[in-house]
């Protein structure tokens, strides 16, 4: 029995470790969420190996500079290391919040990191705040957590009259006698209502924008209370902040002063003393935002300690985008969401829902003891996420893998498209993209442009000649000889022209499309003949570009165009004698699974270039050692899955190295050598 | 896509990160005991064709405008066009090689010291400031040639404030003057020099980087036989 309620209290335990995970502190309405993990970076690096590391060193001995104390280990700093960190902002149409969430391990130990004679914290039980100068920022932290947000205005909501004189704030512009008469009376006119209404004492907090959150159906209804976020009356109540009444009473006689001061003042009078009221008003309105940002702050920081509000956590869209491997992440809320917000600032071009369609973002960094990886994924509506699908419902031509050869290729890019499906699709995500862009009375005539679009087309005609299948591929280097002109002199140092050769390293590359219906190429070819842009030799054609520096040649085989600069390789094409079977297994899925792959395999350039070429021995050394440090690079797209679009950037790192963290570590050391 | 895009992005991927840039600037002067004489120079890109092959059939490379072919043919005409009105400058020449890159201008000289400046105003009429001052003088009565050479001090800095990337064209760049004389050479002061066989010409081979960054001077006194 005892063990059971010791299993049982573990298992609790457990999970209440689990549930402190800051995650739960940001409200559902963040705009963006960056996480670092920090026990996914503390179990490829020990701490230990950091503090030794050369840049664990420099922050320890710059921190300690700087504060003049001595740190031995990035501990000191009083983090918890083994828990997640966030980055998080909010935004609304009159305030960003910056905002950062640090699980603190040792609060005694971050508060001898920050705290200084000028800079006091104050306590409130468990909870300390300490105000940065010039009130821009705030920290509160308890012995769990440190929360750190800074508030900044935004500059167009208060140059709107209406909505600043609400806070008592005036927009003005110099020389304009006639603007700041008429934004006295309405301000003083609506703080007079403001003041006859009762003060809202509750939530003193700026309306954040919604944000569309599709809520998990298993959410706690007590978790709803939300800030600022409900649906009805929110902005209302939002609006009405409490401000320090000293403040407020201390304001109207001064502003009028100043008015009444420069009302008087004749037209034609001295500038500079207009000028200077101005400086002084502006340095006035500008400390009024100030202190209401700082209110805000207060409040929003208040929140997150003590609040209770829907976290994050209920984002569907939000947990759905995270991966226990990653060691960092971030999201973004919705694209059409944060350029709806932030559209205003645009002015008249900022029209809203340009990016009507495109949802949240997300990107993930992994390491390895492999490779760098970088995933990134955008969600779509429906409807273009099902436009997507059909367009990218074809794989790559199979035929195309017997073209490259993985022991030599020093990279590739391979796309496939259904051309019909693209060319079918194409007006209809211009239309949902620019629709909005171009205005509602545009509509009609962007219907009208789609359909002469699909009547001028045959897309089916059009699919045939090309398939939507390409594959670009250098598969090595070849050396030709190129002659030049130089001088030489004899005894009397008479000058005499001679010829000189010297080598030339060129990549050698195959682009190659599929075609099923050739007839209009042919009709190219024959015409391009006949006009002497083009000759041909056993069904290769090569085209007579005088001022290229390189030859290309041409042909079609098999329902797939080539194109490419080496005869041999096109001959070998040609007579069935290209040796394939050479395809590495990576290469093939890159290549045969994604709609989009890119590789770039540095090592089968390391001492191919000869010396002279890349500028003497030294630089040539330098550059192949660099190559050799290199492993594979390459990039593709993952097929969508409901409604996300993906793809990932991957690096491979050399062997000899533990992994991609500790590699990394020792490239910065290497660089700053 | 067309064959022109085709050709640019091809370029850019593949051609232009393996070709190496070279040239030669050459300056041969002939001197005649009576102070007149000819002046030869030379750009030979030639080494460098195949990569600029490729620069020009782009519009700019590494944030550089590149000039067209006509352009490039104009301004050596307008340089042309200015020498002839110089005072003292006849016989001017000039010929130009798309297909190995290689551009000549010549003329003849009343007097060594109307040559001087001329360079410099010709890269003030290009809007190019000139990176050294150079004067030439000939004493008929002692028979010395004298090249007075001083990079400016800017030169360097501002070289220094190039690109990597852009400093590599130097690289193996080189510039060679070539003196020539009707009577026997006695001395020639630079080091770096060295006198023909017949003793009747001068050459001074050298980097180009090696000016830019002052480690050789070009400065010379010859002392002809009397």
């Amino acid at each position: 029995m005892k063990k059971i309620l010791i299993v049982i209290s573990l298992f609790l335990s457990f999970n209440l470790a689990k549930a402190q995970d800051l995650v739960k502190k940001i409200p559902a309405n963040a705009f963006t969420v960056a996480t670092i993990k920090g026990d996914n970076i503390f179990k490829l690096m020990f701490v230990k190996d950091f503090n030794e590391s050369f840049l664990g060193k420099k922050l320890l001995t710059e921190t300690s500079k700087s504060l003049d104390k001595s740190f031995t280990s990035i501990e000191d700093f009083g983090i918890n290391l083994e828990k997640n960190m966030y980055y998080f902002n909010q935004l609304s149409d009159s305030i960003t919040y910056n905002c950062f969430l640090i699980p603190i391990k040792d609060a005694t130990k971050l508060e001898s990191l920050i705290n200084n004679k000028e800079n006091k914290f104050k306590r409130d039980g468990d909870v300390r705040t300490m105000i940065l100068p010039d009130s821009t920022s705030i920290i509160k932290w308890n012995n769990n957590m440190m929360y750190f947000v800074t508030g900044s205005i935004s500059s167009s909501f208060f140059a709107d009259s209406a909505k600043s004189a609400r806070y008592g704030i005036k927009d003005i512009r110099f020389q304009n006698d006639d603007d700041l008469a008429i934004d006295s009376t309405v301000a003083v006119a609506v703080d007079s209502v403001a003041v006859a209404e009762p003060m809202i004492e509750e939530i003193p907090a700026p309306p954040i924008v919604k944000v569309k959150v599709q809520k998990k159906s298993t959410t706690k209804k007590n978790t709803k209370r939300t800030i600022g976020t409900k649906k009805t009356g929110k902005k209302k109540t939002a609006k009405k902040v409490k401000i320090d009444s000293d403040f407020e009473e201390s304001r109207e006689p001064r502003e009028f002063a100043v008015d009444t001061a420069s009302a008087m003042t004749p037209v034609h009078g001295i500038v500079d003393e207009r000028y200077d009221a101005y400086q002084q008003e502006r340095a006035e309105q500008d400390a009024k935002k100030k202190r209401l940002a700082f209110t805000w702050m207060t409040a929003q920081a208040d929140q997150i300690f003590n609040g209770s509000y829907e976290s994050i956590e209920n984002n569907k869209s939000y947990t759905s985008s995270l991966d226990n491997k990653a060691i960092a992440e971030l999201w973004v809320s919705s694209l059409q969401d944060v350029y709806n917000a932030i559209s205003p600032e645009f002015g008249t071009y900022g029209k809203a829902g340009l990016m009507k369609g495109y949802g949240s973002l997300n990107a993930k960094l992994f390491m390895d003891n492999k490779s760098f990886r970088i995933s990134t994924g955008l969600e779509l509506s429906q409807e273009q996420a099902d436009s997507y699908k059909k367009i990218l419902n074809r794989k790559l031509n199979k035929n195309f893998l017997k073209y490259v050869n993985s022991e030599k290729a020093l990279g590739f890019m391979s796309y496939s498209i259904d051309t019909k499906a693209y060319l079918e699709e194409f007006p209809k995500l211009l239309k949902q993209t620019y629709g909005s862009f171009l205005g509602a009375k545009m509509d009609q005539e962007i219907d009208l442009g789609a359909e002469l679009f699909s009547l001028l087309l045959d897309e089916e005609a059009v699919s045939k000649v090309i398939k939507g299948d390409a594959l670009f591929v250098i598969n090595g280097l070849n050396t030709k000889d190129v002659t030049y002109t130089t001088y030489e002199y004899d005894d009397d140092y008479k000058q005499k022209e001679i010829v000189k050769t010297k080598k030339e390293t060129l990549p050698d590359f195959l682009f190659m499309f599929s075609s099923e219906d050739t007839r209009l190429i042919n009709k190219l070819i024959k015409y391009g003949v006949n006009k002497n842009y083009v000759s041909v030799e056993n069904n290769i054609y090569k085209i007579l570009e005088k001022k290229s520096p390189i030859d290309i040649y041409f042909m079609i085989k098999d329902g797939i165009v080539f194109f490419g600069n080496s005869l041999t390789e096109m001959q070998g094409i040609s007579n069935n004698q290209y040796n394939s079977n050479k395809l590495s297994k990576l290469h093939k899925q890159l290549l045969s699974k994604n709609n989009f792959s890119f590789l770039f395999n540095a090592k089968n350039l390391v001492g191919k270039v000869p010396d002279s070429e890349i500028g003497g021995e030294e630089t040539a050394k330098k550059f192949n050692s660099t190559l050799e440090k290199m492993g594979n690079v390459y990039m593709k797209s993952n097929p969508i899955k409901g409604r996300l679009v993906s793809a990932d950037i991957s690096a491979e790192i050399p062997n000899g190295h533990e992994n991609a963290l500790k590699y990394l570590f020792s490239l910065i050391e290497n660089a700053a050598k | 896509m067309k064959l022109k895009q085709f050709y640019r992005l091809l370029l850019f991927i593949v051609l232009m990160p393996f070709l190496s840039s070279c040239f030669e600037v050459i300056e041969e002067i002939a001197m005649k005991n009576d102070g007149t004489g000819d002046v030869a120079l030379t750009i030979n890109l030639s080494q460098s064709k195949t990569k600029l092959a490729s620069v020009m059939l782009l519009d700019s490379v590494q944030g550089y405008k590149v000039p067209s072919k006509q352009k490039i043919q104009q301004e050596l005409n307008e340089a042309v066009v200015y020498l002839k009105k110089s005072e003292g400058i006849s016989n001017v020449k000039s010929t130009s090689d798309f297909n190995n890159y290689i551009a000549t201008i010549s003329f003849s000289f009343k007097d060594v010291s109307n040559i001087n400046n001329i360079t410099k105003n010709i890269l003030a009429l290009q809007k190019i400031k000139a990176t050294n001052t150079s004067s030439y003088t000939y004493n008929k009565a002692t028979k010395t040639f004298n090249r007075k050479y001083q990079a400016i001090g800017t030169a360097k800095t501002e070289f220094n404030k190039l690109k990597a990337k852009d400093k590599a064209v130097f690289n193996g760049a080189t510039y060679t003057s070539i003196y020539r004389f009707e009577s026997v050479v006695t001395s020639s002061t630079n080091p770096a020099s060295n006198v023909s066989k017949s003793k009747k010409a001068v050459m001074l081979k050298s980097n180009i980087m090696d000016l830019i960054n002052g480690k050789i001077n070009v400065s010379n006194s010859i002392q002809l036989s009397k």
